[in-house]
């Protein structure tokens, strides 16, 4: 067996550690503080049992509305509240591990089918976000890295800083003050993910729609990794620009333009993919930043209404997700980072 | 005429900040530490890299800026505030600005209670209305409005006590009739007061020094015309917000709020950091790799959404908050950093002379390793802060950030995204000052690791 296949394998097996003991905190911190949802479904009952006369209902003397003993303990069974938090975890895990994941009280609906309908939406924009920030960075690190110390690199380093103090929500929300109509020019609509009359577009018109749609919330994710990928391209291209392998590949005659292009680019490109794990999360978790800003309907929104609304087998179904992408992400970034360059050994 | 003063006043303002920043505080610095017995050289190779962070000039232009605008930004109530410095009407005098920032700053409670209006030569009940006194000091005609508004007023009380209730009125008008009735000394009294006023103010009875922005970012102009938010103009730089919030005063608290949240949180996290970092490469072994399996737990915690679980549940407030920030995320980065110092610099030979001389674990840690592994901490502070201001506006923006009501400008974006069509100040100013604010500490940040760690790439042409 190979160290770096141990060593794999050792990652893997501690995924379930990670994600037991992130999912167990969340959980017991959810179940600990108030306003869970016994209150919530207390309260909702309360609402309707008010609407109806309370009919269904007992008064007390003050007067209030009490659930029924009965329907109390339901629910606490339905929501595992009857048990201590271990058992209580233990048996929401076990829901997990078949796919249940309850029901969201927001959605009434089965909390996979509202995950899953949200996803293709993140999917969407964050591909297409982290695609455009590869066309934008790398050609940007790369001139740059060339034309090193020249006054078009110190101009663009401006443009990167720039980049990097401004955060992506930010952004979103100038351009849409610049370009959403209103004060100064109206180019590109406020937010959303289609028009709402998306249905009555002709084909042409519904691409046109939604790459209207698409290109705020785009710049906003090309910001957020811009400063970060552009000036690693830059850098690690110098670096190897002023390595041995280089000095030979001129040597021999080569052109600089072949030197640099086939030879000393192919080796730059190795630590960009180091991105490539945390690029996955934000792909499927989408940024609910950028998301509540553009009021994308995504998985990033998603998460955030749901700790808004106390949504909570949403929270937690959620965060299941951010945390399996997230951890397997790193180890799939490292593989593929071990795979594309063999002078990278892990577990040694 | 006015708008020159101002300028002037503020001018004086930022060179006093200077001085202060950057000749009395180092002066007190190394004359404090030399009584205090402490040898206040700087280590040459120190020396060097300072030299070479002075000749970046973006760089140095840019700490200078921000550290003289973060410590004038400590006297704020003395600049931007609605309560004047001092304040004396007859034998009354007070000094409402300067309680208002011992409280705050040197968290130093004074006595002072509220200034009565009676007390101050102005009518009605509550708070002197310290720019109207201000107004009354500049422009003695002032008083001529007031006398004239409460004569009008006693005319029309009069003209309506003119028609008397007939003997078929009701209860409730014999009432009405009599209460307004009762308004008349009450008028007189205040109509007394103000020529009294007038009269003081004109032998020079009174003055007040009011600050150089006379707004608060905490209390609402319910009395400008129009309905909020308010655009900008003359007398709001950048105008209101929607609850009639001067934005130029929440906007200059706001960066205080955020530099002092940002340099906190970095600081804390830093010396936890440097802890658990410490022990890490220090002790090596299991210590390191049970520490770094735990991190490696931790660092997989959606930080943002964790806060944002954590602060739906309880109220944060600002220390809260810091230490939210500190034990999610602001250790993690850098022991991973403070790791691998240490487990370079522990093989070297003065390490060993150290242990060798019976030095102490702890004081081989402190005194010989960690200033010789200080390097990343500095390069990397400048980014940690503008990665820390950036998460506080983001909560604040998101709603689960400072208490409402707090200065900052993560609520100002949320604001303006309401008004995102029709007020576009309430966004764009915000995100000005953001990105000025953080471009200026990248910028420092850059100069301070090419002045740390100068990288020369050699190529061929």
């Amino acid at each position: 067996m190979h160290g770096m296949t141990t060593y794999f394998i050792r990652r893997l097996l501690l995924i379930p550690v990670t994600f037991i003991a992130i999912t167990f905190m969340v959980y017991a911190i959810l179940r600990v503080v108030p306003g869970g949802p016994i209150e919530q479904a207390q309260l909702q009952i309360k609402m309707a049992m008010m609407q109806e006369g309370g009919s269904a209902g007992m008064a007390n003397e003050q007067g209030e509305l009490q659930i029924p003993a009965a329907a109390m303990e339901d629910l606490k069974k339905y929501y595992h509240l009857d048990k201590s938090i271990p058992v209580g975890y233990g048996a929401w895990l076990w829901g997990i591990m078949h796919l249940d994941f309850g029901r969201s009280y927001v959605y009434s609906e089965p909390v996979l089918d509202v995950i899953i309908s949200k996803f293709p939406i993140s999917i969407y924009f964050g591909l297409i976000g982290y695609l455009a920030s590869w066309v934008i960075c790398v050609p940007l690190g790369v001139t740059k890295a060339i034309r090193h110390k020249s006054g078009y690199d110190t101009a663009t380093s401006m443009l990167v800083f720039l980049g990097y103090a401004i955060p992506g929500f930010v952004a979103c929300l100038m351009l849409m003050v610049f370009l959403g109509g209103g004060s100064y020019f109206d180019l590109f609509p406020l937010g959303g993910f289609r028009s709402d009359n998306w249905a009555e577009l002709t084909f042409f018109g519904k691409i046109v729609d939604q790459l209207h749609h698409t290109a705020i919330p785009v710049f906003g994710y090309i910001m957020g990794g811009f400063a970060t990928m552009t000036v690693l391209m830059k850098n690690s291209l110098l670096d190897n620009l002023g390595a041995d392998y280089v000095r030979t590949a001129f040597a021999k005659g080569l052109s600089e333009r072949r030197v640099i292009f086939v030879h000393a680019m192919r080796n730059s490109l190795i630590p960009l993919t180091v991105g490539i794990g945390n690029a996955l999360g934000l792909l499927f978790a989408g940024s609910f930043l950028i998301e509540k800003t553009c009021n994308i309907p995504g998985m990033g929104l998603l998460s955030f209404n749901s700790v808004v609304q106390r949504d909570y087998p949403v929270i937690l179904g959620t965060m299941v997700f951010l945390v399996l992408i997230r951890l397997t992400g790193n180890i799939f970034s490292d593989v593929i980072w071990a795979m594309i360059d063999p002078r990278i050994r892990f577990g040694k | 005429m006015t708008v020159i003063i101002k300028l002037i006043e503020t001018a004086v303002l930022l060179a006093a900040g200077y001085l202060l920043t950057f000749r009395a505080i180092p002066w007190l610095y190394v004359r404090g530490g030399t009584l205090l017995g402490f040898d206040m050289k700087v280590a040459p190779h120190w020396e060097k890299r300072m030299k070479r962070f002075k000749t970046i000039k973006r760089g140095y232009y840019s700490f200078v800026a921000i550290s003289t605008l973060f410590v004038m930004s400590l006297f704020l109530e003395l600049m931007v505030n609605n309560k004047p410095l001092f304040i004396r009407y007859g034998g009354h005098f007070a000094f409402p600005a300067v309680a208002e920032w011992t409280d705050g700053i040197l968290f130093f409670k004074s006595p002072s209670a509220v200034l009565k209006r009676s007390d101050y030569g102005q009518t009605g009940d509550g708070e002197v209305d310290y720019r109207l006194f201000a107004a009354e000091k500049r422009d003695p005609s002032v008083f001529d409005g007031q006398v004239k508004a409460l004569e009008a007023e006693i005319a029309d009380v009069r003209a309506q006590l003119a028609v008397k209730p007939g003997p078929k009125a009701t209860p409730e008008e014999r009432q009405d009739y009599q209460d307004l009735q009762e308004t008349i000394p009450d008028i007189e009294a205040d109509l007394k007061n103000v020529t009294a006023a007038k009269a003081a103010f004109a032998d020079g009875k009174a003055s007040i020094i009011m600050p150089v922005y006379p707004y608060s970012p905490r209390e609402h102009l319910m009395d400008m015309p129009g309905r909020p938010p308010h655009k900008p103009g003359a007398d709001h730089l950048l105008g209101t917000d929607d609850s009639a919030t001067d934005v130029f005063a929440q906007l200059v608290y706001g960066f205080r709020i955020s530099m002092a949240f940002a340099l906190i949180v970095s600081f804390t996290g830093y010396l936890i950091g440097i802890i658990i970092g410490g022990v890490m490469g220090y002790f090596g072994g299991w210590t390191d790799i049970l520490i770094q399996r735990l991190i490696e737990i931790w660092a997989a915690i959606p930080f943002l959404f964790m806060l944002i679980i954590v602060a739906a549940i309880v109220q944060p407030t600002f220390l809260l908050l810091v230490s939210l920030m500190v034990l999610l995320q602001g250790w993690v980065g850098i022991s991973y950093y403070i790791r691998g110092e240490f487990y370079r610099e522990k093989a070297r030979d003065y390490v060993q002379a150290a242990v060798a001389m019976g030095a102490t674990e702890w004081s081989v840690m402190m005194k010989h390793i960690l200033p010789n592994s200080l390097v990343p901490l500095v390069t990397f502070a400048p980014f940690s802060i503008v990665g820390t201001i950036g998460s506080l506006v983001s909560l604040d923006y998101l709603g689960f950030g400072l208490p409402v009501g707090t200065p900052s400008w993560g609520a100002l974006l949320d604001q303006g995204m309401k008004y995102l069509k029709y007020y576009p100040h309430l966004i764009l100013t915000p995100s000005i000052a953001l990105a000025v604010t953080l471009y200026s500490v990248v910028m420092i940040g850059e100069a301070v690791r090419e002045a740390f760690d100068p990288k020369v790439f050699s190529r061929l042409r």
